[in-house]
């Protein structure tokens, strides 16, 4: 690869500006990203996603309903392929973390098709063939809209509300932390001081908090 | 050995994840003639660290702390990893053989394979430490975790998405509102709805009822009834306004029986 800028002919045949190699590329992060869900279904760990989505296909898997994730990660992955193939960016979060992540594997678990999620190989191959799937409907989408949009349909609106929302898990942990126990508040509270004194985002340092003052202390 | 297992797993995934992020967030910078996989927030991010190695790897550092504290305590890595630790890593790293952007940051392929190996150092790091962490430890925060979560997930994530889609302006607070109860009704959450509506509302507004804004505002109405039959929200509806349902619907949910 030259270091110089390659002009728009070049761009179209090489496979890392391509449209046609964006499938694959999608192919090959969804392979990842499902079966992340895969280790975290097997061995608790692993999901690529925030806690309170993961928290969704938890609801499922101990025993309740699965409708709640395969409904928040479907129309998720539905709004980010109409949105991504006319604005040029595929918002990863929701279309592959949300929607092939935890909708897709919501929707196979509530139909009763759990061998893509117990299977290392399977849940690759799963994963790829899904990401195959939205980045070529994306790819043909741009094929009909491109020349023809104007607009980026609401991604900033949406953009600054997800961006807001993920702010309010700090002081919504400290309020949960608080309510659990008293030397679990205490720990939250501290630890999400101690972060925002070495200005890391809060929510990370009232987890820690509340599991260290929780060991000693259990509920 | 579990955590063996885990080790050689997690470098798989991670190394598949890495690759295309990488990949995806170079492309981003040569949008829209480029497909890019990534969100507009790490675009603007990157752009904010101004090619400086030390702003992009701090930059990560802060949110690789976070999605390490939610990893041990509750599995899930947070979405940060994919979209602000791995590129800004790879990003970091690359700068610091060369400056110039078009070199490093902006080119895929080199993003691509400094996001591989940065990948699965990361996934395996996350999920070898958090599966070492003993159960008990994890008990104390789930028990704060979940309820944090689902009042998020169920009170202010949908009260954010409205109150951005009224302000918005009149036709994405009218979507909004419009396809977040409804949403509400039948999915049980009104975020993915009041998303349509701000989706229909800002390119009604950008460029009026074209082919285009057509298609969205079918596909969504699509998407509603869809769901509410498979939800049998039909069937609910008619129960809670005290009328029978007719044979021929019931028949029509027999034939496609989902759980």
């Amino acid at each position: 690869m030259n270091d110089i800028e390659l002009s728009e002919a070049q761009k179209a045949k090489s496979f890392w500006y391509a449209d046609w190699a964006f499938p694959i590329i999608v192919g090959i992060m969804s392979a990842g990203v499902f079966t992340g869900t895969y280790m975290y279904i097997k061995y608790g760990v692993g999901a690529f996603n925030e806690v309170a989505i993961v928290a969704l296909l938890k609801a499922g898997l101990n025993g309740g309903s699965f409708g709640a994730a395969a409904a928040f990660g479907a129309s998720f992955l539905f709004a980010r392929i109409l949105e991504g193939s006319l604005v040029g960016i595929l918002d990863l979060g929701g279309s592959i973390l949300t929607g092939l992540g935890i909708g897709v594997p919501a929707i196979l678990l509530s139909v009763g098709l759990t061998a893509p999620l117990k299977n290392f190989p399977l849940a690759l191959l799963t994963g790829a063939i899904l990401g195959l799937i939205v980045g070529g409907i994306i790819v043909l989408i741009r094929k009909y809209t491109i020349n023809q949009s104007n607009s980026t349909f609401g991604a900033d609106v949406m953009m600054g509300a997800g961006n807001a929302s993920g702010r309010f898990l700090g002081p919504l942990l400290i309020l949960s932390a608080a309510t659990a126990s008293i030397p679990i508040g205490i720990g939250a509270t501290l630890g999400a001081l101690l972060f925002y004194k070495w200005e890391k985002p809060i929510t990370g340092g009232a987890i820690l908090g509340a599991m260290i003052l929780g060991a000693f202390f259990p509920v | 050995m579990v955590v063996f297992i885990i080790l050689l797993k997690s470098l798989v995934v991670g190394g598949l994840v890495g690759f295309a992020a990488g990949a995806g967030a170079a492309r981003m910078f040569h949008s829209p003639t480029t497909q890019g996989l990534g969100a507009f927030r790490t675009m603007g991010e990157m752009n904010a660290c101004e090619g400086d190695a030390a702003s992009h790897f701090s930059f990560g550092l802060g949110f690789f702390f976070n999605a390490w504290a939610s990893a041990v305590a509750a599995g899930a890595f947070t979405q940060d990893v994919t979209h602000r630790v791995i590129p800004n890593w790879a990003a970091a790293t690359l700068l610091l053989k060369n400056k110039k952007l078009a070199a490093s940051v902006h080119n895929p392929k080199r993003m691509a394979i400094m996001g591989m190996i940065i990948g699965m150092i990361v996934v395996a790091f996350l999920n070898t430490t958090a599966a070492a962490i003993p159960k008990s430890l994890q008990v104390t925060a789930v028990a704060v975790l979940v309820p944090a979560a689902n009042t998020l997930i169920t009170i202010i994530m949908p009260i954010l998405f409205w109150l951005a889609a009224i302000d918005a302006g009149k036709r994405t607070g009218f979507w909004g509102t419009l396809f977040g109860g409804i949403a509400q009704l039948i999915m049980g959450n009104a975020v993915p709805g009041v998303v349509l509506g701000i989706l229909i509302g800002k390119g009604v507004d950008d460029q009026g009822w074209t082919r285009i804004t057509k298609i969205i505002m079918a596909s969504a109405i699509l998407l509603f009834i869809l769901s509410g039959f498979f939800r049998g929200f039909d069937i609910q509806l008619i129960h809670s306004f005290k009328l029978s349902v007719s044979d021929w619907l019931n028949y029509l949910h027999r034939l496609v029986t989902v759980k």
